[in-house]
């Protein structure tokens, strides 16, 4: 209640400043003189009601108010029915709710319940009143201030027009009988990224003029028309999107793939990036098994537990519009690249001890060479015969853990099960031809750190040998001409 | 006394000519997996429709140049065994002697080149050189080709080191290729434009008595003393003859 009586201070001054002058110049009220007869009173502040349980209530009447409002032309009797120019009945009531209930029933005489049917949010107020909660109009629409329905000025600003009905608990009712409850928590809304916009800036269509009745057959199709206002301002996230595996998915008729209200919700938008574990919660919604199996993970663990900022969500491998089927082989392919964003980046997981040869040592072995020439025979229509092992086949995807500490001997002992998944017939020296990411040293891989070095040397020497050989017997040759 | 000798049989013709389709294979193919980021390689590979069409080139190649040394090296341990072939090829402590020999014959403190049988040190050391570099190349290539099946035989960290042994071994045995032998028997002044004997299987009577003198000397039953002193008055009679010729030219022009 308060929030409505503090925005209807605004257009009150409104009119006595802006349309209290037009009325002075023209100081005719109509109707035979009544008007201006209660007025001689009640345009007097401080004429107050007192109710039986002492409640009171101002009974002064702002002249000019009246004057610029909906009933401006109205005789006060019109409304005020027991009352005439000669005629002021005494009359009690029990308190101010009492009185209200009484004074609001007027309204219904001109105002029919059809008409005010047409308007979507009073269906609701009618048929709460059918089970025995009055409907009292002046709550919303005041009473000697009523304001036209239609027509610019009748509230200072849009916001302030939807929320006199908005801010209330509403529910839309969809053809399927679902139900979904509606208030606009306009704190929070300012508060939002949207928080200076205004509600017809999402709600296309709909403004202080209009509010056209709409039928949706059910909650989901009401939700799925609503994300598609977004896309008027964020153009180029929605096509990102189009390029996406939810909306794949929906479009193959899967309506509960997400849209953009699903994960960046409505009214209460915030700040992309700002907190990312907010963020990763978002897929959790639906992707419940992953996002287990991440929290437990070396970067969950350290995203929920540390508050680390530096791990990856979500979001980042995956990224957040043009989310690409983590099974196609295109996505595969970006696996490596998508985890060298940090780990081959010293100023982030240097910190942590962890070496960033990791992403060249994978590169530069079979695999890496095959996914990285793959990758330039995609362009021709290439379509290679079996996958290639990227970071996660052996890593895992989401359960990703530590390769140091305790956690080490159970990659080391997964690593042959996922060695299998591509090489059934291997045994249990099989991951060992796998240097770990490591470049061979005498304590590593011995052996090929020697045979590396004796080249090294080897092959120098008899470049020279064989070029001195060369040039000596040259020489010889051109001395015996 | 003939012209040209026989040198190599029509089956060394066709293996050699096997082995070099074999070696060109494996060489594109192999040093462009080897050096597979740089622009050339790529162009190559994405020509040749992708790396697992070079990798199954590569291994076809592979077994092709096997197969061709298998069948060499049975053929030689046979024909030595049943002394139909000259163990020629076996290097010798006289091989060592002419390395040495030849090396202060380029310096000038000798007079004349080392003499050789049939095969050269030059000759000899190249082929073993191929050889073993080859048999190294095979296993370890059908390590690199297989590794699954013979991880069940041998630990894992063999792999890598086959990996770094066929690579490296690929930089050498090319090197004794490319900047020996293609030398030796192409761009040597001595042979230059191309020494045709391994194609036609002939080598002229000339440069038998030149480079292969102890050869001579066993086909044709002389000691390379009598060879050489035949080609010395051979000489001194062309020189003779040419200042004869020369002095006639002059007394018919005064």
């Amino acid at each position: 209640m308060r929030g409505i009586r503090a925005n209807l201070f605004a257009p009150a001054l409104f009119f006595i400043l802006v349309l209290l002058p037009h009325a002075a110049g023209s100081e005719q009220f109509p109707s035979s003189g009544e008007t201006p007869r209660c007025l001689g009173c009640h345009a007097k502040p401080g004429i107050i009601i007192t109710f039986q349980n002492n409640e009171t209530q101002a009974a002064s009447v702002d002249p000019g108010k009246f004057k610029g409002s909906a009933h401006g032309s109205l005789a006060c009797s019109a409304c005020h029915t027991d009352f005439e120019a000669g005629k002021h009945p005494a009359r009690t009531f029990k308190s101010k709710a009492q009185y209200r209930i009484k004074a609001a029933l007027v309204c219904r005489r001109c105002h029919t319940n059809e008409q005010i049917k047409k308007g979507s949010v009073h269906a609701e107020l009618l048929e709460e009143e059918q089970q025995g909660k009055p409907l009292v109009c002046t709550n919303c629409h005041g009473s000697h201030s009523i304001a036209r329905i239609s027509g610019k000025g009748a509230q200072a600003s849009e916001e302030q027009y939807c929320m006199r009905c908005h801010e209330r608990q509403t529910t839309l009712r969809f053809k399927n009988g679902e139900h979904r409850a509606i208030k606009v928590d306009i704190l929070r809304l300012r508060t939002s990224v949207h928080g200076k916009l205004d509600c017809s800036d999402c709600h296309f269509g709909f403004s202080s003029d209009e509010h056209p009745q709409r039928n949706f057959r059910t909650d989901r199709d009401f939700a799925l028309a609503s994300s598609e206002s977004c896309r008027r301002c964020h153009f180029d996230k929605y096509t990102k999107t189009l390029e996406g595996i939810h909306y794949a998915i929906l479009s193959q008729g899967q309506m509960n793939a997400p849209v953009c209200t699903d994960c960046h919700g409505s009214h209460e938008i915030a700040r992309v990036g700002k907190e990312r574990t907010a963020s990763a919660k978002r897929c959790q919604r639906c992707h419940s098994k992953e996002y287990d199996a991440y929290a437990k993970s070396v970067h969950g663990n350290a995203l929920f537990n540390e508050h680390n900022q530096d791990v990856p969500v979500c979001a980042d491998c995956h990224t957040a519009h043009t989310i690409l089927d983590p099974f196609s082989m295109d996505y595969r392919e970006r696996i490596p690249e998508m985890c060298s964003n940090c780990h081959a980046k010293k100023e982030i997981v240097g910190k942590y001890g962890l070496s960033t040869d990791v992403v060249k040592t994978y590169l530069s072995d079979f695999h890496g060479m095959t996914l990285g020439l793959y990758k330039m025979q995609r362009g021709e229509n290439f379509k290679p015969g079996k996958p290639i092992a990227v970071c996660t086949d052996c890593h895992g995807r989401h359960n990703i853990t530590s390769t140091v500490g305790p956690d080490a001997t159970t990659v080391k002992k997964n690593l042959l099960k996922r060695c299998q998944s591509c090489h059934p017939d291997a045994n249990e020296h099989f991951p060992d031809t796998w240097l770990s990411h490591y470049g061979p040293s005498l304590t590593r891989a011995p052996l090929v750190f020697i045979a590396g070095i004796v080249f090294k040397i080897f092959i120098p020497i008899m470049i020279i040998g064989l070029v001195l050989q060369i040039l000596l017997h040259i020489w010889r040759y051109a001395i015996n001409r | 006394m003939k012209e040209t000798y026989r040198r190599f049989s029509a089956a060394r013709i066709i293996e050699h000519l096997v082995q070099i389709v074999a070696f060109c294979v494996l060489v594109a193919t192999g040093l462009s997996q080897k050096f597979y980021s740089s622009d050339f390689s790529v162009w190559f590979i994405l020509k040749l429709g992708g790396i697992d069409n070079v990798r199954i080139i590569h291994r076809s190649a592979g077994l092709l140049f096997s197969l061709a040394a298998v069948v060499h090296i049975v053929a030689a341990i046979y024909g030595t065994i049943a002394r139909k072939w000259q163990p020629s090829i076996i290097i010798t402590k006289n091989d060592f002697t002419s390395a040495v020999h030849n090396i202060k014959y380029y310096l000038g403190i000798e007079n004349f080149p080392a003499a050789s049988g049939k095969y050269n040190y030059t000759q000899k050391f190249e082929y073993w050189g191929i050889l073993t570099g080859g048999l190294m190349m095979m296993g370890t290539g059908a390590v690199l080709w297989q590794p699954v099946f013979f991880t069940r035989f041998m630990t894992g960290e063999l792999v890598p080191l086959a990996k770094v042994l066929h690579s490296e071994e690929a930089l050498v045995v090319l090197l004794i290729i490319a900047g020996w032998h293609i030398y030796n028997s192409i761009f040597s002044p001595e042979v230059f434009p191309l020494n045709v004997s391994i194609f036609t299987g002939y080598i002229p009577r000339e440069r038998m008595v030149r480079e292969h003198i102890h050869e001579l000397a066993r086909i044709e039953n002389r000691t390379p003393e009598e060879i050489r002193e035949e080609v010395r008055e051979q000489m001194q009679k062309d020189a003779t003859r040419e200042r004869e010729a020369e002095r006639e030219k002059v007394r018919r022009r005064d």
